[in-house]
């Protein structure tokens, strides 16, 4: 009997001495004043951003001395994991300010209507004209600012300028998706290179590029699915006829294409401008032999602008340094300087209009031939259309993937996307046009 | 004599105490969830509405049919053989079984983020796999993206990961058949193949009964796999129970159906279970 | 006939060889990773040789995550709590395995029953929990709440119920206490088991991923798959610091096992039970 006493004993002790042994106590989102009147700010972020973070906290506190910033680096996806579990759990354990990518931003202030600050209370409102117009619509739910604006990522065909010469291609001659195919076909013959990559099966980029760049996407500014018009129809059939003429090579999630990009196996890929970043840092030793131009057209003359990512900084509610939270991001959204340095360094493309003055929206990139890719980017921002994500965006997603599989598995792609519609109204009550 | 009584209550108590404040308030929190239905913070009392939801939600069908089609091909292979890696280490006449050990075992260690870079670089469809067997002259595979290709990849990656784990639990089992009723067999002339029958497999029964029963659980709440290996594409072709009540809840927050989803689960390994209790009769 | 048992053993060897081969090519293939480049994972035809890279490699992952520090966290963790676990799981698993008492058959069950309930659906109602305990982020908040583990408790009643009734019932008449019969008697023979749990427990803590990564929020106490997860960006990751980090976290359960799967063999020579 004593022996189990000593038991329990030993087993109560060791919790006791774990308890002891707890780590810094960051859990409760604000670490509060403390002494000296020091505000502690709590961060989420992912990668690059949290490197941008630390620098314009640093840039921040030449104003004011008593606020700090913990960021903490997590995955992307994680984020998004711990971001659900603390607000599911009634908003606990939360940062005072969090990343969140624009396709979700929706989802979140929707299904989580309390979760955050409603940045327009605090007067947002004043400084939305500073960002293109798309960047704005996207940090908004129901007329109200929700989120503040950060980076983009305009659309761009990333090409290798070795096969397009052995072939014979000129890339400025490139206007339209017709355009592209041909030039495609010849490259493939010359060299062997596929045009582009494409995880057939998992994700839909480009696809979602090209909605975006017909003005359309899953959900319409009315937020009824939009998946059977005839935009979405004609982007999903110009995949199609690459995929017939063999020129979409299979790769799968991100490794994939990532290896699709060193390995010299595909002449361009269409991504959103973050993907310098990877381009420089996995194939490093093909520098001079990159190129981009804007997405093709699919009409002569047609809108070339296009965007595919970006994210946004947002405050979850309930902390004890919502203002001084507020005030440090609206430092962070609204100085060119703060955005330059995100970009020189991170590679983190701005939406912040009035950094496109600056020099090096002008320089030529010597990885990319000397071209100046920066002001091709820039240049699109104002012409973006704005993708109607909504709160079932994840859903919208996952169909949308299912009728592109079933696309290039042989369906006929109106057939496929109009089940996806059905599939896709099923799931989230929402009206089919057309 | 009453301390007599009280002595199996002690040896549980400590397990039966952790166990009461750690599992059992999220076990409940969860169940009550499942009779609740909305997104997010915005969730209201539906009763026995998500009940009625599953059966006419066809990803969910189309999930569950995918679940029992891993369970059903995949885990017979496994614990097979488990049992005959098992059975060869534990042979007196091998040499190097502490290398083999090691080596089949150490699948088992990768964790999810090692298991999903590695796999989906080398499953690709110019990837190292593929390079292989054309090498050897045959023709390369769809292996993430045809229905049945993934499903099978599924399957390989799912037994290479766990034969080794299934092993050491047979390996640890083997150990409690004496050695006598072997030496009594070979002395009667039964074979190895005639021994493993009517020897190992008898006396390990308990044991195969774990495996089996762990596998049915690990397989009907399959999660890992699918969601670093096809993200349950292409199509839903490999999307698993589990899977869906992760996208259910993290992705489109729907905790009160994702609940449900979850209690389903437990179901059907409770049944699951129970017949193959019955099937094996379990001595106590 | 001689040389037939040789072939039969020949080809036993090769087969086990191929299958020991096809279970650690991965590993092989993720360390070659970790001694190039990043882009070189992708490179046609597939690099199989070691490259010069290692040491930076492990310095940029040094950098991004602090080795050390991970290390330390993922080691305290999963051994505090494989002993812990162990212990509580061999003691009530000794109770259902050996013992008849009211309740039983019903805590046995509900046991069973909770080993069926996915993770993902009781990670919000623990963290609720561990918020309102003010345990967020400590090791405790990790350690803690799979101490009763279902599975090692299922694991040690299997094995315990191979174990003769008889010697524990002789043990009773010559006057031994209950503690005495469970340290003396039953474990010293329960090793082959009580190794195989353990390394089950540790494997299990040591590869944890959701619930630390939900749990804990500070770098400084993030586990390893917490920390190598952090190496995923959007857009850009470094290969060669994936794959060293992916070996080096492999290394301790490698070194765990080797040093507990001696006793899978032990039993063999007979412990004083048999």
């Amino acid at each position: 009997m004593k022996k189990w006493w000593s038991a329990t004993g030993l087993v109560a002790a060791s919790a006791m001495m774990l308890a002891g042994c707890s780590g810094t106590d960051g859990g409760n989102g604000s670490s509060g004043d403390g002494e000296g009147g020091k505000t502690t700010l709590t961060a989420w972020a992912w990668n690059v951003n949290v490197g941008a973070l630390n620098d314009a906290m640093e840039m921040y506190q030449e104003e004011n001395p008593d606020v700090e910033i913990q960021v903490e680096d997590l995955g992307r996806l994680d984020v998004y994991d711990k971001l659900s579990t603390g607000l599911a759990a009634g908003g606990v354990g939360l940062p005072d300010i969090v990343l969140v990518e624009d396709d979700r931003i929706g989802g979140y202030a929707t299904a989580f209507p309390d979760g955050f600050v409603n940045l327009s209370d605090m007067g947002f409102d004043d400084n939305a004209d500073l960002f293109p117009s798309f960047k704005q619509e996207l940090a908004q739910v129901d007329g109200s600012y929700y989120a503040m604006p950060f980076d983009a990522g305009p659309g761009g065909m990333f090409y290798r300028r070795g096969l397009f010469e052995q072939a014979g291609v000129n890339a400025d001659e490139i206007e339209t998706w017709d355009d592209f195919l041909e030039a495609g076909k010849k490259i493939k013959e010359e060299t062997g290179a596929f045009a582009m990559p494409l995880d057939k099966f998992k994700d839909d980029p480009t696809f979602r590029m090209m909605l975006n760049q017909l003005g359309t996407y899953y959900f319409d500014e009315n937020g009824n699915i939009d998946l059977t018009s005839d935009e979405a129809v004609m982007a999903m059939e110009k995949l199609i006829e690459f995929e017939e003429a063999e020129l979409i090579k299979e790769v799968d999630g991100w490794n994939g294409v990532v290896s699709a990009t060193v390995d010299n196996s595909v002449a361009a890929i269409p991504f959103g401008a973050w993907y310098y970043g990877t381009i420089i840092d996995q194939a490093a030793d093909s520098s001079g032999d990159w190129g981009v131009f804007l997405l093709p057209a699919f009409e002569e003359g047609g809108n070339r602008a296009s965007n595919l990512g970006g994210s946004s900084w947002m405050i979850p509610a309930g902390g004890e340094n919502e203002e001084a939270a507020y005030e440090f991001l609206e430092y962070f959204s609204t100085t060119p300087e703060v955005q330059l340095v995100a970009m020189q360094d991170y590679g983190l493309f701005p939406s912040l209009n009035s950094t496109y003055e600056e020099e090096l929206f002008t320089s030529e990139d010597e990885f990319f031939g000397g071209q100046k890719i920066w002001e091709l980017f820039a240049n699109q921002m104002a012409d973006v259309e704005t993708p109607y994500y909504t709160e079932d965006y994840a859903i919208g997603l996952d169909e949308a993937i299912k009728a592109q599989a079933d696309a290039f598995n042989g369906m006929d792609p109106a057939e496929a996307l109009k089940a996806a519609a059905e599939r896709l109204a099923e799931r989230t009550d929402r009206e089919i046009n057309n | 004599m009453r301390s007599k009584t009280l002595v199996p209550y002690m040896f549980v108590a400590p397990a039966v105490i952790l166990f009461s404040i750690f599992m059992a308030y999220p076990i409940i929190y969860s169940f009550i969830l499942s009779f609740q239905s909305g997104q997010g913070s915005n969730m209201e009392f539906t009763g026995l509405d998500n009940f009625a939801r599953l059966f006419s939600d066809d990803i969910f069908i189309t999930a569950l049919k995918n679940t029992f089609i891993l369970l059903i091909i995949q885990v017979p292979i496994m614990i097979f053989l488990a049992l005959i890696i098992a059975n060869l280490l534990n042979s007196a006449l091998l040499k190097f079984k502490g290398v083999f050990r090691v080596s089949f075992f150490l699948p088992a260690v990768t964790s999810l983020v090692a298991y999903s870079i590695i796999f989906s670089i080398m499953l690709m469809n110019d990837g190292v796999v593929n390079q292989f067997i054309t090498a050897i002259g045959l023709d390369s595979i769809p292996w993430l993206s045809d229905p049945f290709w993934a499903k099978a990849s599924l399957i390989i990656a799912m037994t290479w990961r766990w034969v080794g784990y299934n092993m050491v639990i047979f390996l640890a089992g083997l150990q409690n058949i004496p050695e006598e009723l072997y030496e009594a067999a070979s002395m009667d002339g039964a074979s190895k193949i005639r021994q493993f029958f009517s020897i190992t497999i008898p006396n390990l029964k308990p044991v195969i009964l774990f495996t089996v029963i762990l596998s049915t659980i690990g397989t009907l709440q399959l999660f890992d796999e699918p969601f670093v290996l096809t993200k349950g594409g292409p199509s839903d072709a490999t999307l698993t129970i589990g899977m869906y009540l992760y996208q259910t809840g993290f992705r489109f927050f729907d905790f009160g159906y994702a609940s449900t989803i979850a209690y389903v689960i437990v179901i059907l390994i409770a049944i699951m279970t129970f017949i193959q209790f019955k099937v094996t009769g379990d001595q106590e | 006939m001689k040389t037939q048992n040789k072939i039969k053993k020949v080809s036993l060897l090769v087969v086990l060889i191929i299958g020991a081969l096809v279970s650690l090519f991965p590993f092989y293939w993720a360390a070659i990773g970790a001694t190039n480049t990043s882009g070189s994972m992708f490179s046609k035809p597939p690099t199989l040789i070691p490259g010069s890279m290692l040491m930076e490699n492990i310095r940029n992952l040094d950098e991004s995550i602090g080795i050390s520090r991970v290390m330390f966290n993922s080691l305290f963790i999963a051994t505090t709590y494989t002993i812990l676990a162990l212990f509580i799981c061999t003691m009530a698993a000794y109770a259902f395995a050996k013992f008849q008492f009211p309740g039983r058959n019903v805590i046995f069950t509900i046991f069973l029953l909770s080993m069926m309930v996915p993770y993902h659906a009781t990670i919000i109602p623990l963290f609720k929990m561990m918020a309102a305990l003010n345990w967020l982020n400590t090791y405790q908040a990790v350690i803690l709440p799979n101490l009763a583990y279902p599975f090692a408790i299922f694991l040690m009643r299997q094995n315990l119920l191979a174990f003769p009734t008889s010697l524990i019932e002789a043990a009773r008449i010559d006057g031994a206490g209950e503690w005495k019969i469970f340290f003396r008697i039953v474990l010293p023979s329960m090793k082959p088991a009580l190794a195989a749990t353990a390394i089950f427990l540790f494997l299990y803590q040591w590869n944890s991923f959701l619930w630390p990564l939900i749990a804990l929020s500070t770098t400084d106490m993030y586990t390893f798959p917490v920390a190598l997860s952090t190496l995923f960006g959007l857009s850009r990751i470094d290969y060669g610091q994936v794959m060293a980090g992916v070996t080096i976290a492999t290394i301790p359960i490698i070194i765990f096992f080797l040093l507990l799967q001696r006793q899978f063999i032990s039993g063999m020579l007979g412990s004083a039970v048999k």
